[in-house]
């Protein structure tokens, strides 16, 4: 690869642009699904390719598989072309200027998912998916892992040069019971796939499948029987699987300044977290703050440069409640005139960077789980993503959960199913009234973050710990 | 674009080459290209070519897969050797029943090829929005944004059962959103067209239906959230049946009992103008006419008259069954999402939207839905939001815009509340999945709305 890149520069160099860039990518993924006592799928991808981004009027991106000198200088040549057909409606573009760095970073790991036995993968996940079915009513049960390996190489025309290795993977299960009148789901320790981290085999062993399996059936089995939701106000605790949502929709995607900028207008949406609230909004309860950090340990979203070559850092988004800053790209950052945050990340050699995630914290409070409980008269525990739907400002959200647990005076009293809240971003961040403490932080890899035209999906981070929110709609519709 | 004889070349080659008992593979291309506008400016303009291959080997009952998105033989070779040593690590399935056989039908739609559309250019589609930004700039919108696509993409499966077929499409898609007002914050008005053939797009009369819609939707209006009768934009209706079809259309859903259909078959659940199809022939629609296993796609007729009829299968569900067969819905295998409804078809009926509106005392005009969410499969109750023109009718007229709404709605009793469909279909393209819906506009009484925003 670092042969084709340096001579994509040369051909960069030829057409005198005044901005050029190649990331190349060798990705490759496992991913195994058993279902119902079958192994479903097996299956192993692997693709490569690069990108190329080039400034000559206006922008222009293309992409190949071609990894041969004439590929690249055919890529080289589409993409200047496209730039100068951008240029009939293009205003003059900043980048924000960066420390050009020669680098190379390798997530830590300390058992590659790829030289793993088969065996051991299967022995974990069949044996998990059959602990599941407790009950004749657990009818479908499925246990996942997934794995990806990605190597990168990234040059610019300003003399950025840098290689990052990457290990990611985890997994998880899901039992559905049925009774003929309902059917209900939980999981662990997430829905959608599970929870992922970037780190070896020793976290999805660490996920322990197989020790919660039997918790996991009887609990989809226990929602049959259990009381719907109430509808109305109270008192709502969230889970953290739950509340990685709930930032992520609320607030990892509102202070994308691309979206601010209005880029992502038509497709995404835009957001209520415009210029004019920066440094004024009050967007949470003093007890909310809320990060961009990539370089948070273990997180699907840490790496060491992002694909401009901005190297991984921590930008405060709310500190105390106040809204404080944006994730963007160089491009948003010079426009704008705020500080580039390093926010650029492309799912795939064969699409243009946007402004992504990484890992949206919500820092750690001084509680602990029991003592919000036990501080609360009524409320209703929330666990695991089911559902979910937000504004295209990010404003109005309603969020469907697996599982519920009614709270009195202090106690859970039971199990309530169909749990869905509803709210208004900053109102229902303004009563954040407790969140619990280091100890019970924990970060979640959420791997399907969609967004962008053509579709991109990336994975993503956020770590939280149990919070407590006062005077939340619940039970929201006809049930 | 690769060849057919190349492709059929590389098939040659594996199933020479092959351990497995049976082999399957799939080949696709991709040759495409977008423009994006925003803020009146082009910020992203790109073009891709890719190459999958996908290997699926099979040992008895033992199946394994492995991919790459390179077509030269050494690679080619190489996935091929992974694939199969994943199946001989891997269990038995007792579901499988084998790769399909050779089967008539699935004769090539001219329509869905349009050679103008895969040799669009950067500089027509920059044309084409700079046109967009000077039309809706004489109507005094200063700010516009959208994206304007055109792609190319090929189809090859073979199999060791006899199976060779391959087909090209092309796509032309085109969205407006007009903001008439962005430093209010106001003024969203949204226009879109999809073809396979890009001659058939009028950049501009599209622009026209985003800014008529943006300027009159200036100051908006709240309303409690309650039941109203609603008339939806063909855009809205195809929003409810993409989600009725992954909530419910498929034979794995069935199979599963996680779907709405389930328990009702041979039941009229929805109004009985109501019919509902998966259907590549129609003449209107998009899309290859075998799947990713490469069985011709039947025509199903999903609710036929308001009453459930049949389902959507690939080859491994149509095995789970006796009798069954496969009727040509299968994603890449294998697949926990498969099978899907890829051409998704709402007959049309015989009112207008204009006729819609004026039969309404009182009601809700939605252009489209934004992020809708499922919430409870089995009930089919989804969730969503009103986005880009919602509008308040009050004695048979469109009487003010409204700020948006979010709906929680059972989509089952919405369909079986239905008090007009409309005459004329229009086709749209699915982001994430190979999915085309065909639909028209629909009137729906007691259509709930839950809650409502700040815009």
């Amino acid at each position: 690869m670092e042969d084709l890149l340096e001579y994509g520069l040369k051909e960069l160099d030829k057409h005198g642009l005044r901005y050029g860039d190649i990331r190349f990518s060798d990705i490759s993924t496992e991913s195994i699904h058993v279902k119902n006592g079958a192994v479903e799928s097996i299956k192993h991808r692997q693709s490569s390719g690069y990108g190329i981004r080039v400034i000559d009027g206006g922008w222009g991106f293309a992409s190949s598989s071609n990894l041969t000198e004439e590929g690249i200088s055919h890529t080289v040549k589409r993409a200047v072309r496209i730039a100068k057909a951008s240029s009939v409606a293009s205003d003059p573009i900043r980048l924000k200027e960066i420390t050009i760095y020669q680098d190379e970073y390798t997530s830590p790991y300390r058992i590659n998912p790829f030289d793993v036995q088969l065996e051991e993968k299967l022995e974990i996940l069949t044996e998990a998916e059959s602990r599941m079915k407790t009950d004749e009513c657990v009818r479908v049960s499925t246990a996942n892992f997934t794995a990806w390996h990605f190597a990168q190489l990234f040059g610019s025309t300003e003399g950025a040069k840098i290689k990052q290795d990457f290990i990611q993977c985890g997994g998880g299960i899901s039992a559905t019971a049925m009774d003929g009148n309902d059917v209900q789901t939980r999981s662990y320790p997430n829905s959608f796939g599970g929870d992922f981290h970037s780190e070896g085999f020793e976290f999805f062993r660490s996920l322990e499948l197989v020790e919660n399996a039997e918790k996991v059936g009887k609990e989809a089995v226990a929602l049959l029987k259990a009381k719907q939701c109430p509808s109305g106000n109270t008192d709502l605790i969230l889970e953290t699987s739950q509340l990685a949502l709930q930032i992520h929709e609320s607030c990892g995607h509102p202070t994308e300044l691309d979206r601010v900028r209005g880029t992502e207008a038509s497709f995404a949406g835009t957001s209520f977290m415009t210029t004019d609230k920066l440094n004024t909004l009050r967007y949470g309860s003093k007890d909310v703050s809320l990060v961009s950090d990539a370089t948070t340990p273990y997180g699907l979203g840490t790496f060491g440069y992002d694909d401009e070559g901005v190297k991984a850092r921590k930008t405060d988004l709310v500190r105390e409640g106040l809204f404080v800053g944006y994730q963007s790209s160089r491009e948003d950052a010079a426009i704008i005139g705020v500080p580039v945050s390093g926010n650029m990340r492309a799912d795939g050699w064969e699409n243009i960077p946007l402004v992504r995630m990484t890992n949206i914290n919500l820092e750690p409070g001084e509680w602990t789980r029991e003592e919000i409980i036990e501080d609360t008269k009524r409320g209703i525990i929330m666990d695991t993503i089911k559902s979910w739907s937000i504004d295209d400002k990010r404003l109005n959200f309603l969020f469907g959960t697996e599982a519920g647990y009614l709270v009195e005076n202090g106690e859970i009293v039971g199990m309530l199913k169909n749990p869905t809240y509803t709210g208004i971003t900053y109102e229902f961040w303004n009563n954040c009234n407790a969140i619990a403490g280091t100890d019970e932080w924990r970060l979640h890899g959420v791997p399907n973050c969609g967004k962008g035209e053509p579709g991109q999906i990336m994975r993503v981070g956020h770590g939280c710990a149990p919070s407590r929110f006062k005077d939340v709609r619940v039970g929201v519709g006809k049930w | 674009m690769v060849t057919h004889e190349e492709l059929e070349r590389l098939a040659d080659t594996l199933f020479e080459k092959t351990e497995a008992d049976e082999l399957e593979i799939v080949v696709t291309s991709d040759n495409s290209a977008l423009t994006r506008y925003a803020n009146s400016r082009i910020h992203q303009n790109i073009g891709r070519m890719d190459n999958g291959l996908s290997i699926r080997a099979i040992f008895g009952k033992r199946i394994g897969s492995a991919s790459t998105n390179s077509l030269s033989e050494d690679l080619a070779l190489r996935a091929l050797k992974r694939a199969e040593t994943i199946a001989k690590h891997q269990r038995e399935d007792p579901h499988f029943r084998g790769l399909p056989e050779k089967a008539e039908g699935g004769k090539e739609k001219s329509s869905s090829y349009v050679p103008s559309t895969a040799n669009f250019t950067p500089e027509e589609r920059a044309d084409a929005v700079k046109k967009i930004i000077d039309h809706a700039s004489r109507k005094g919108v200063d700010r516009v944004y959208g994206s304007f696509q055109n792609s190319e993409q090929g189809l090859f499966v073979a199999n060791t059962n006899g199976i060779r077929k391959m087909e090209k499409i092309t796509k032309a898609c085109l969205t407006v959103t007009a903001i008439a007002d962005w430093d209010n914050d106001r003024g969203f008005g949204w226009g879109e067209a999809c073809s396979p053939d890009v001659n058939r797009i009028d950049p501009v009369a599209v622009a026209e239906v985003a800014v008529e819609k943006g300027l009159n939707n200036i100051d908006m209006s709240s309303v409690e959230p309650g039941e109203y009768t609603v008339v939806l934009e063909p855009l809205a209706v195809k929003s409810l049946l993409i989600y009725m079809g992954f909530m419910g259309f498929s034979s794995r859903a069935v199979q599963e009992q996680r779907s709405f259909l389930n328990g009702k078959f041979g039941k009229r659940i929805m109004h009985e103008e109501v019919n509902i199809r998966d259907d590549v022939g129609h003449e209107e629609m998009v899309g290859t006419t075998f799947d990713f296993e490469g069985v011709p796609k039947q025509r199903v007729d999903i609710i036929r008259d308001g009453v459930v009829n049949e389902v959507v299968y690939d080859s491994y569900t149509a095995g789970r069954e006796e009798g069954k067969k496969s009727t040509g819905h299968a994603l890449p295998m294998p697949n926990p999402s498969s099978p899907i409804t890829m051409n998704l078809i709402l007959d049309k009926g015989d009112m207008s939207t204009e006729e819609m509106v004026e039969t309404t005392d009182k009601g809700i005009l939605v252009t489209r839905f934004n992020y809708c969410g499922v919430v409870h499969p089995v009930k089919s109750i989804l969730t969503g939001l009103t986005r880009d023109g919602t509008w308040l009718i009050e004695d048979g007229e469109v009487s003010k815009p409204l700020k948006n709404l979010r709906f929680t709605q059972n989509l089952t009793e919405a369909f079986s509340q239905l008090e007009g469909i409309g005459k004329e279909q229009k086709l749209f393209s699915f982001d994430y999945y190979p999915v085309f819906v065909l639909c028209p506009a629909l009137k729906i009484t007691n259509f709930n709305f839950t809650g409502g925003t700040e815009f």
